[in-house]
């Protein structure tokens, strides 16, 4: 009996389409969010945060869903009555917070005080940083996210731009555990070793079970073979990394999986 | 979120997190004495209030109030009444540092050195791990985190010990030793860095910290642990120093009042 084997374009068509879900809920908040600041002569925390918090937490509690956690992070000053803002919330289950199980949504607890010591500015972290600069939606992760899920999370944020001002950004955290899950599904189509790599070549998910999620792929050109979706997520060209098949010097085969920043190898 | 996020420096984070276990009054007065002690919760600073603190830590109201009263005996905290009333810290630098004396006094040197196994065994594995998962940005972050630590206090040198330990442990993609690592400098973080006190162990730190990005760099996941247990080892090498250093003169200052001091027999 012979197996059927779909070819990898295929495979790595199917892994954007299992994410393109979560980057289509991103991308209807951002329209929303949009919308209603740009409505707004002086938009306010006081006024924004309870429609985040119905935005995003219908689909944080939708049954099946990928996003643990989501929220709007506003630009410094944007907020006449909050400079920092974070408008994040988080579903219950984490692995960590055992007490708050099950209890539903909590929001993320920031520090939005300049002169505190704890405050952090968010503005040099990655999941800002770079869509700032791309004006584009960026993954970032696979991460371990000791302050906000807890958790081996993938985080995709997305700017708002309102007359050429970003405005802020909306996004969505995902367990890596949950987006392994749903994907294993998907590698197991072909008949050679699949593996799922971000664009710095880390290991979201793979066929391989022995090799762990979180490491980098070794192989010989695969850091070339990635060069332009490292590119593509630095520059905001989408042009920059269109899917096109490499071959290691190995024999492995590498394919972008659409426009998520992700590549399948195939061995 | 990323990395270090908005919500707060970790090593804050983890003090308003749920505790587990028994003593729970002693670990709540213990977790904020060392943030407090250490500079991790500043002079002036307000707390959480009564409730507010249950709720963060996960005790009970009246566990929290034990605790709050503690630091108040302590002198770490002082309370206001009134509208812009709440728990205040109060730490100057003798305070804190009489504390932490009195806390590496009360502890056996089996302990400090049980301590120092516990804390090398999760920082020497998250920096072996590390080495083989570092990708060239994280490489950049711990160089960033080193960039800016200030060599010039305690406080700033103990503070890059710690970001530097948790990005090491971020970078191994491990969140239960992320967890552990963070969970260990709250609890044992002011004391085990005790060391830092003298400039040449803040020099040193650098060095190790230098010696450990090294490493990783070059995907020796071998020297990257040797080297992070190294630091370790020293830093409770110095305490079992110190301790010994404290109870000597403490037996001094003890014995001191039974002996006429010399220049007092000579007036009579």
């Amino acid at each position: 009996m012979t197996r059927v084997t779909t070819p990898a374009a295929t495979i790595a068509e199917r892994i954007a389409a299992t994410i393109d879900p979560v980057f289509a809920v991103i991308e209807d908040w951002r329209r929303e969010v949009a919308a209603l600041l740009a409505a707004d002569d002086e938009p306010r925390a006081g006024r924004i945060d309870p429609v985040i918090a119905d935005l995003v937490g219908g689909e944080l509690e939708r049954p099946g869903t990928l996003i643990t956690g989501a929220g709007f992070v506003a630009a410094p000053g944007f907020l006449a009555d909050a400079p920092w803002h974070l408008a994040w919330w988080l579903s219950g289950a984490s692995p960590f917070r055992t007490d708050v199980l099950g209890t539903g949504l909590r929001r993320l607890d920031a520090v939005s005080d300049p002169d505190a010591e704890a405050f952090r500015d968010y503005t040099t972290l990655e999941w800002w940083r770079v869509p700032e600069r791309t004006r584009r939606r960026h993954l970032t992760g696979p991460y371990v996210d000791y302050l906000c899920t807890d958790d081996y999370t993938v985080t995709i944020t997305s700017p708002i731009v309102l007359d050429g001002e970003m405005a802020g950004l909306v996004g969505a955290d995902v367990y890596v555990a949950k987006l392994e899950q749903a994907l294993l599904p998907e590698l197991r189509a072909a008949d050679r070793t699949c593996t799922v790599v971000n664009a710095s070549g880390r290991i979201v998910a793979s066929t391989d079970l022995h090799r762990a999620t979180g490491a980098l792929l070794r192989a010989e050109g695969l850091a070339d073979a990635l060069a332009p979706l490292r590119e593509r997520e630095a520059d905001g060209d989408p042009r920059a990394g269109e899917a096109q098949a490499t071959t290691l010097p190995g024999g492995a085969e590498v394919v972008a999986c659409g426009d998520t920043s992700l590549a399948l190898v195939l061995e | 979120m990323p990395h270090a996020t908005a919500r707060a420096d970790a090593a804050r984070a983890v003090i308003f997190s749920p505790l587990e276990g028994a003593g729970r009054a002693e670990l709540v007065e213990q977790r904020l004495t060392d943030a407090i002690v250490s500079g991790v919760l500043r002079d002036g600073e307000r707390l959480p209030s009564e409730a507010e603190l249950a709720k963060l830590l996960g005790v009970a109201l009246v566990t929290a109030r034990e605790a709050l009263l503690a630091l108040r005996h302590k002198g770490l905290v002082r309370t206001r009444r009134g509208r812009d009333g709440g728990s205040f810290v109060t730490s100057d630098r003798d305070t804190s540092a009489r504390l932490l004396d009195q806390r590496l006094l009360a502890a056996s040197r089996i302990a400090l050195r049980d301590l120092s196994l516990h804390v090398a065994a999760i920082a020497g594995m998250a920096a072996e791990v590390a080495a083989d998962r570092a990708s060239d940005d994280d490489v950049q972050s711990l160089v960033d985190i080193d960039a800016r630590a200030d060599l010039a206090t305690p406080g700033g040198a103990r503070r890059a010990v710690g970001r530097f330990g948790l990005e090491v442990a971020a970078v191994s993609q491990s969140p239960r030793l992320v967890h552990e690592e963070l969970r260990l400098q709250a609890e044992t973080g002011a004391l085990l860095w005790m060391c830092l006190r003298e400039q040449e162990y803040r020099d040193r730190s650098r060095e190790a910290r230098l010696e450990v990005i090294d490493a990783i760099r070059r995907a020796d996941g071998t020297s990257a642990r040797r080297a992070t247990v190294a630091h370790v080892t020293s830093a409770v090498e110095w305490l079992i120093d110190e301790k010994a250093r404290i109870e000597a003169a403490s037996v001094i200052d003890d014995a001191a009042p039974t002996r006429p001091h010399p220049s007092e027999g000579s007036r009579t």
